[in-house]
């Protein structure tokens, strides 16, 4: 009984974050010692509809970088993982892509950003997808790593063996084979390009005012009803994915992904 | 002939992948530290004026770097120990519950947080003004703002810790619900209670080391998360002592432009710290690096 009042009580708390967001993104006036906001309408809502509002073009800001980070990373790490895993110097790959993926973003960001300062790429929309996919790209090589498997290679080589060319054995083999890794890849670096603020605030020299950066504006400007809203908006595509597929929001090094 | 120039373009296209691969994950840390270094030892830089160690000086014999690298690794170790005891709590009572049912998708909701929405929550929920302050004065249990304890913006990294825990924990539950069944644990535990092991005995000498070993690297790995996390530690921490990249990040940026060269000499030697952490990892678990491919 305390158990399931236990569980009860921690899935109660774990839904509460998304309810007091909701709350405060109704809210305007929020004096202190008020439990809830003065006002609560959907003001704040109807203005992000207006194509001129800085959070809608925020959210398509956030969307256009983030879905161009996941396809490049999801492709090009596809094609070169395939040589990492089956590589001699697998392991000593592996070790130089786990460089980048344990060094903060933000700190990457400060080492390269000189580099994107000459060739004038701060404070660009390609600078910062760039730079996120220099991030991202050693974070998509281990999550494919694992699913080069000796079993696959052997399907492979049968394809070879009955006289399938190179493209077929890609397109009709290794393709439907390998949809589950490239879902998984896809999602989690659309998450991380997606939560990222410390390196597109760095190389993006706030120009270019993604979800993250709009929430740390509004909350240096002390609009915290609006940095709730920009909170709901950034929860919005993981839940979505949470409901498709649970799945494909987590990852942990080392999974197996079976073909 | 044919089947020699095929082979030839293959191999071409395999080091050309390798080379791209070396080229996109080194050159930007590599060509990045170069330029640091310069910077850091007065080369380059618009204030600078010719070689000097003063800026590594600085940062090597003073206090802030050591601060901010110390503060940081506390705040990681306190937050994965915590989240650890929570996660294992979580995931060997509820071991059904976590398979079906409610709580198995509600245990994912939390990874559907960034740091950034979760540190500006928690901002909201522990400050002096927040939510459970007003909860407290609204049921007569403070008579004024001040009385709240200060959660956030504190010198202990409160309000960053409990961020980071509540943050971490749903994954461990995961990882170590996940693991508890792959590793078949119920089997091994059966076997040891045929040989008379108590249920401490179980939970001591069977589950935890199961699961703490196979789980090690991605223990380490989240230690070094925390400790360069930056959004969580930007919101809700204070000026000093601060986090590491918090730390680097205001050197970089500030107005006073003598203070960038010590910021590239303490991102480099953040780097370098990392760098070796990753080496000591590799060559103590070398299996964590092999899959089938290459067992």
């Amino acid at each position: 009984m305390i158990k399931k009042l236990l569980q009860y009580g921690f899935i109660v708390s774990i839904g509460f974050p998304v309810a007091f967001l909701l709350m405060l993104s109704l809210g305007r006036r929020w004096a202190y010692p008020n439990v809830l906001p003065e006002q609560m309408n959907f003001a704040n809502w109807e203005f992000l509809q207006r194509s001129d509002s800085k959070l809608f073009q925020a959210f398509f800001v956030s969307l256009g970088i983030s879905l161009c980070v996941a396809i490049f990373t999801t492709s090009i790490g596809f094609l070169i993982s395939k040589l990492i895993a089956y590589s001699k110097n697998r392991n000593f790959y592996l070790v130089l892509a786990y460089i980048p993926y344990l060094l903060s973003p933000v700190i990457m960001a400060v080492i390269f950003q000189y580099y994107f300062i000459i060739t004038g790429l701060t404070g660009t929309f390609l600078g910062v997808i760039i730079a996120q996919f220099l991030v991202a790209f050693p974070f998509g090589i281990i999550i494919y790593i694992n699913f080069w498997n000796p079993q696959l290679k052997s399907i492979e080589e049968l394809s070879y063996t009955l006289g399938g060319s190179r493209w077929q054995t890609f397109k009709k083999v290794l393709l439907p084979l390998s949809k589950n890794a490239i879902m998984l890849c896809f999602f989690q670096v659309f998450l991380i390009s997606w939560f990222e603020y410390g390196l597109t605030n760095l190389i993006g020299s706030g120009k270019v005012r993604t979800l993250t950066v709009s929430v740390f504006n509004f909350v240096t400007e002390a609009n915290i009803f609006y940095a709730a809203l920009s909170c709901c908006l950034l929860i919005l595509p993981p839940m979505l994915l949470l409901y498709i597929n649970k799945r494909l929001i987590f990852f942990v090094e080392k999974t197996k992904i079976e073909p | 002939m044919a089947r020699k120039l095929n082979l030839k373009k293959h191999l071409n296209s395999k080091t050309l992948g390798q080379l791209f691969f070396i080229a996109v994950v080194t050159l930007p840390v590599l060509s990045g530290l170069v330029y640091a270094t310069l910077y850091s030892l007065g080369f380059v830089g618009v204030l600078n004026k010719g070689f000097t160690t003063e800026n590594w000086e600085a940062i090597f014999f003073g206090s802030p770097f050591w601060t901010s690298i110390l503060f940081s690794f506390y705040v990681a170790v306190t937050s994965i120990v915590l989240s650890l005891v929570f996660s294992l709590s979580m995931a060997l009572s509820w071991k059904k519950a976590l398979q079906k049912g409610a709580l198995s998708t509600a245990m994912y909701l939390p990874l559907c947080f960034p740091g950034t929405v979760m540190a500006f929550f928690m901002f909201q929920l522990l400050s002096k003004s927040g939510f459970l302050s007003r909860l407290g004065f609204t049921a007569g249990i403070l008579s004024e703002l001040n009385q709240f304890p200060a959660l956030i913006n504190d010198a202990y990294g409160i309000g960053i810790i409990i961020t980071s825990v509540v943050l971490i924990t749903p994954f461990f539950v995961i990882l170590f619900s996940n693991m508890y069944r792959s590793e078949n644990i119920a089997n091994y535990k059966q076997l040891a209670s045929t040989f008379g092991a108590t249920k401490l005995q179980l939970l001591t000498k069977v589950t935890l080391p199961i699961l703490l070993k196979k789980s090690s690297v991605t223990i380490y790995l989240f230690v070094i998360f925390v400790m360069g996390s930056y959004e969580i530690p930007l919101l809700l921490g204070r000026q000093s002592p601060q986090m590491i990249s918090v730390a680097i990040l205001q050197k970089i940026q500030r107005f006073n432009l003598y203070d960038i060269p010590k910021g590239f000499a303490m991102s480099i030697l953040y780097v370098l710290i990392i760098i070796s952490v990753l080496l000591l990892l590799y060559f103590r678990n070398r299996d964590f690096f092999k899959t089938e491919t290459n067992a």
